[in-house]
């Protein structure tokens, strides 16, 4: 389990590097989905799995598709990959760095094994992060009006952002 | 530093670099924003499991739907830029005729 959570967490760091070190946007969305899979690995080597499906189904189902249309949007004719000269040395740079902070820290590792949450209880009816986020409706309704809020806020921003050519917010000059 | 913490913020560093060195693209600007709120959302979450302190798990839910109201309104950012200057680089916004 320690070796399996190691290889989600070099996932999600090699993920980072991969949208960082500015390809092409639709690699860059790859990048992002890698680091994403990887950190529903991570959450789940901790025993949050209802946090780790919200951030599969939430994050990579809703908004990756609408990266991907955006990018789809924007496209370009000659994409850049990793593989191209420009790229490829921001992906050796960062990964130097990542290593070279990696060496500042090594031998000072406080704890290299980690247990999962409500494994060291006796009788768990449910997971922590289960009853944990159900809290939302109770006591932290107020909070979840004012997400609600916002993101209806959000409609109407976005509503007037794409409204039209010559009465939108950006314009051509 | 125990290396799960090592690696998000990591994550979020990197995320950072690519956005403040790397502008061509205003696609590419927001998907390092995302990756940013991706090492967040981790942070969090392993701040709530670590901790055992499972009143604490809503925030990651919160900072989900602010994140998605960010990347909501980045995106219609760049649909209004693509439709009036035809492409999302950012050069072509420092124009003066187009």
């Amino acid at each position: 389990m320690t070796y399996l959570v190691s290889l989600f967490l070099l996932g999600l760091i090699f993920g980072l590097v991969a949208v960082a070190s500015n390809p092409a946007p639709y690699f860059a969305a790859l990048g992002l989905v890698i680091a994403a899979g990887a950190g529903c690995g991570v959450l789940v080597g901790h025993g949050g799995s209802f946090l780790s499906l919200v951030l599969f189904l939430i994050y990579l189902g809703g908004m990756l598709v609408v990266f991907a249309y955006s990018a789809a949007l924007a496209a370009e004719p000659f994409p850049e990959t990793w593989g191209d000269r420009s790229v490829l040395v921001y992906v050796l740079f960062y990964i130097l760095g990542v290593m070279v902070v990696v060496g500042w820290f090594w031998g000072g590792w406080h704890e290299a094994c980690w247990v999962a949450i409500d494994e060291l209880k006796e009788l768990v009816v449910l997971r922590g992060d289960v009853s944990g986020v159900a809290l939302m409706y109770s006591s932290g309704g107020g909070l979840l009006m004012l997400c609600a809020w916002v993101l209806l806020l959000t409609l109407f921003v976005v509503l007037e952002l794409t409204r039209g050519l010559n009465r939108g917010t950006v314009r051509a000059i | 530093m125990t290396p799960v913490h090592f690696s998000f913020t990591a994550a979020f560093t990197l995320g950072l670099m690519g956005l403040a060195f790397h502008r061509t693209h205003l696609l590419s600007a927001l998907i390092c924003l995302e990756g940013m709120m991706l090492s967040l959302f981790i942070a969090l979450s392993l701040w709530t499991l670590q901790l055992e302190s499972t009143a604490f798990s809503t925030a990651p839910m919160l900072l989900l739907a602010f994140s998605a109201c960010e990347a909501s309104a980045g995106l219609a950012l760049l649909v209004a830029t693509a439709r009036t200057h035809g492409t999302d680089r950012l050069q072509n916004l420092n124009l003066l005729q187009c």
